[in-house]
């Protein structure tokens, strides 16, 4: 490498001729920014100028000709008061030197040279020669003095001076970072503390992000989280309360990644906008905040799983992009975000299960409430009544209204479905039957008119929500020893003597409540003999499986039921019988459907037991 | 340059220069020593003068390697000095890197 310099009228020249070999580029560019710094460049100047050189030259020999690989590539420094220009001449084929360069994709490892000599000069020429080309970089200086130093010592107070300034700014940006540290951790710390206090999540992240915003310099957010699904990401907290956003589908569909945000969820990476890759028109962003923002969206993640989205931007594309430093103060910020969302989720799930089962608790309440209390009602008959359901609360139960001291209505219903829904019809109609009785105590002589009363008040609420209730009413009167039984699609009832092998199954027509608000039933009349027996149940008893899917089945409850009558048991004796064999049936398992049974005993001539 | 691999942490140091000549040695010896438990590759920048499009795709390449791994390895850049953060912030990189100043 050869070395020489000389002032002439456009300034004072620094010249270089280095072999064509990348391992000297370094050597030759060092030295020319050497020269540079006694021409009194600032710290800026000299970085760029030092860059941009050598970003030329690598060019120049990256690309070299074969013939050109055996000639040196020439440097040459000018510099004067106002303008620094660098020319490096190389031996390529030559190329179409761009008038302006974007950056290649963040991924690529290469592409940036033309882009840093763009960004760094002020202009650059491409002079396109015979097996030789000339780059030609200028930059203007920032403030023009005449350097000549040796004789003019107030240039030397000048530079002093410009020393100061420089160093001023230097000490004014890092207390500028200091202070936004501090208030980065402040708003960190504020926050925290605030967390006892607000009421939600909500309210945390939007305080939090508010005060982001004012570190940052950003102007608006959009904060997004995954829905409990996890199907969509579901806008928690923005900066403006008229952003109106609506939930966005997280799915690699083409519609959906259209969205910066779901590209950001997808990918797990920061997205950026601005003026070179503006958000997409149909990005729902856009129609908010408009296509020419600028900003970033930071998925959210708590370990691997993603939590949500954090979307910062400016209103303008033409303010300063945000710097490495307000970059890492979004990521500390998100991380603690991300934290907040996922304890705040937990939180609101332990309080609203607790919330549920309490809610349960009581609805359980209830229903006990409404099953009847007084179970002997009759002289010398006796009630037992049994109901179990499969969830905390159901849809089958019994009832039991006393008309007078010899006469009594029994009610045995299965509402179709399981749950709360079930047990809300259940006790609406409960309620409707007893208020048809109080308000007309002969129609329970003919139990199929109570029925189609029944039925036509609830038909329409139940079709609505394709909802049906079974029913078993009988009608029981001592005095005439009679019963008048009515069914709406139950299963049968079955009545029986002590000591009588017969089990008579009594099943009047009548199609299930809420399917024909016109339906008609039908009133079957049974003789009572004496020391009969009655069980009314729901199909929950006599459809209860075993571990092998066997059915519990009719012929089995009325075996046991014949087999009572054979032992002369009382009531409450086959209501544990019964309530025994189908515990055992089932293994102990919990039952898959509702069930509930009634059983009336005439008990003259069995011992208490 | 020094390379050092202590709990899972690939640290290198002492770079005073990443540019076209230096890149090419820099980008093979770091890859010759990619243990297989990697979690985390430290490149401290603190002493390095001078960066340019070449050692910033010697960083990209890295970077691309880092996370392409096997659950992903993390790569942080430590305490990069004003020149070389200036680069950063001017080809955007900034976004791409997890810069860390202590």
């Amino acid at each position: 490498m050869t070395t020489t310099r000389h002032a002439s009228g456009r300034g004072t020249t620094f010249h270089s001729s280095l072999p064509c070999d990348l391992k000297k580029v370094r050597q030759a560019t060092t030295a020319a920014a050497g020269f540079l710094a006694g021409e009194g460049l600032s710290t800026d100047e000299l970085t760029a100028c030092e860059l941009a050189l050598t970003e030329a030259c690598n060019n120049a020999i990256q690309y070299a000709s074969e013939e050109g690989q055996m000639k040196p590539v020439e440097i040459a420094v000018t510099c004067n008061p106002s303008v620094v220009e660098l020319s490096v001449t190389d031996h390529t084929p030559g190329f179409r030197f761009p008038k302006s360069v974007a950056l290649p994709e963040p991924e690529s490892e290469r592409g940036r040279g033309l882009f840093l000599i763009h960004s760094l000069m002020d202009e650059a020429d491409y002079f396109r020669g015979h097996a030789k080309n000339t780059l030609v970089l200028r930059l203007s200086r920032a403030s023009p003095t005449n350097r000549n130093h040796e004789t003019n010592p107030r240039l030397e107070l000048a530079q002093a001076n410009r020393r100061l300034v420089e160093s001023e700014q230097t000490i004014r940006d890092m207390a500028k970072e200091l202070c936004f540290r501090s208030e980065s951790l402040s708003a960190i710390f504020r926050c925290s503390a605030e967390l006892g206090h607000v009421n939600s999540v909500e309210d945390f992240a939007e305080g939090l992000l508010h005060d982001l915003l004012d570190i940052i310099f950003a102007d608006w957010f959009v904060l997004r989280v995954v829905s409990q699904a996890g199907s969509q990401l579901a806008v928690l907290a923005v900066s403006e309360p008229l952003m109106d956003l609506a939930p966005l589908s997280i799915s690699p569909a083409p519609e959906s990644v259209r969205s910066v945000e779901i590209k950001a969820a997808l990918t797990g990476l920061d997205v950026y906008f601005d003026q070179d890759q503006p958000l997409p028109a149909d990005d729902p962003l856009s129609a908010v905040i408009g296509m020419d923002s600028q900003g970033l969206v930071r998925p959210l993640f708590m370990g691997q799983s993603l939590t949500g989205t954090l979307t910062l931007g400016k209103a303008d594309a033409l303010q300063p992009p945000f710097t490495a430093t307000q970059l890492q103060v979004v990521r500390i910020f998100a991380d603690y975000l991300a934290i907040q969302i996922v304890n705040a989720k937990f939180h609101e799930e332990r309080i609203t299960n607790r919330l549920v089962s309490r809610e349960m608790e009581i609805a359980k309440n209830i229903q006990r409430a409404l099953l009847p209390k007084s179970m002997s009602p009759l002289r010398n008959f006796r009630l037992a009544g049994f109901c179990e359901s499969a969830r905390e609360v159901g849809g089958d139960f019994y009832d039991v209204l006393p008309l007078s001291p010899d006469t009594l209505l029994l009610i045995v219903a299965d509402v179709m479905g399981k749950g709360v829904p079930a047990a809300m019809f259940a006790a609406v109609f409960a309620a409707t039957l007893r208020g048809l009785v109080l308000a007309s105590p002969g129609w329970a002589r003919q139990p199929s008119l109570l029925l189609s009363s029944v039925n036509r008040q609830m038909a329409e609420e139940l079709s609505d929500v394709d909802v049906f209730i079974t029913a078993q009413l009988v009608f029981v009167d001592v005095a005439r020893r009679e019963l008048v039984a009515a069914s709406a699609g139950h299963c049968p009832l079955l009545v029986g003597a002590v000591h009588k092998t017969e089990v008579l199954a009594v099943s009047p027509e009548g199609i299930p409540l809420g399917i024909l608000s016109d339906a008609k039933f039908a009133d079957e009349i049974i003789v009572l003999e004496k020391d009969c027996r009655i069980l009314l149940y729901t199909d929950g008893l006599t459809e209860a499986r075993d571990a092998q899917g066997h059915f519990f089945g009719q012929e089995r409850l009325t075996t046991l039921f014949r087999q009572s009558l054979a032992k002369n048991q009382t009531a409450e004796q086959l209501k544990q019988q019964i309530a025994t064999e189908s515990r055992r049936f089932r293994s102990d398992t919990i039952p898959h459907d509702d069930q509930a049974f009634l059983i009336l005993a005439e008990e003259n001539g069995v011992a208490e037991s | 340059m020094k390379i050092k691999y202590q709990e899972n942490t690939l640290h290198i140091s002492e770079l005073s220069e990443l540019g076209a000549a230096s890149s090419c040695s820099f980008r093979d010896e770091v890859h010759a020593s990619l243990p297989t438990d990697l979690k985390m590759i430290e490149i401290d920048l603190s002493q390095t003068v001078f960066l340019d499009s070449c050692g910033l795709g010697a960083l990209v390449m890295l970077y691309k390697t880092a996370t392409a791994r096997n659950g992903g390895i993390k790569m942080r850049l430590l305490n990069p000095t004003p020149p070389v953060q200036q680069i950063f912030e001017l080809t955007r990189m900034h976004r791409i890197f997890e810069i860390v100043k202590a």
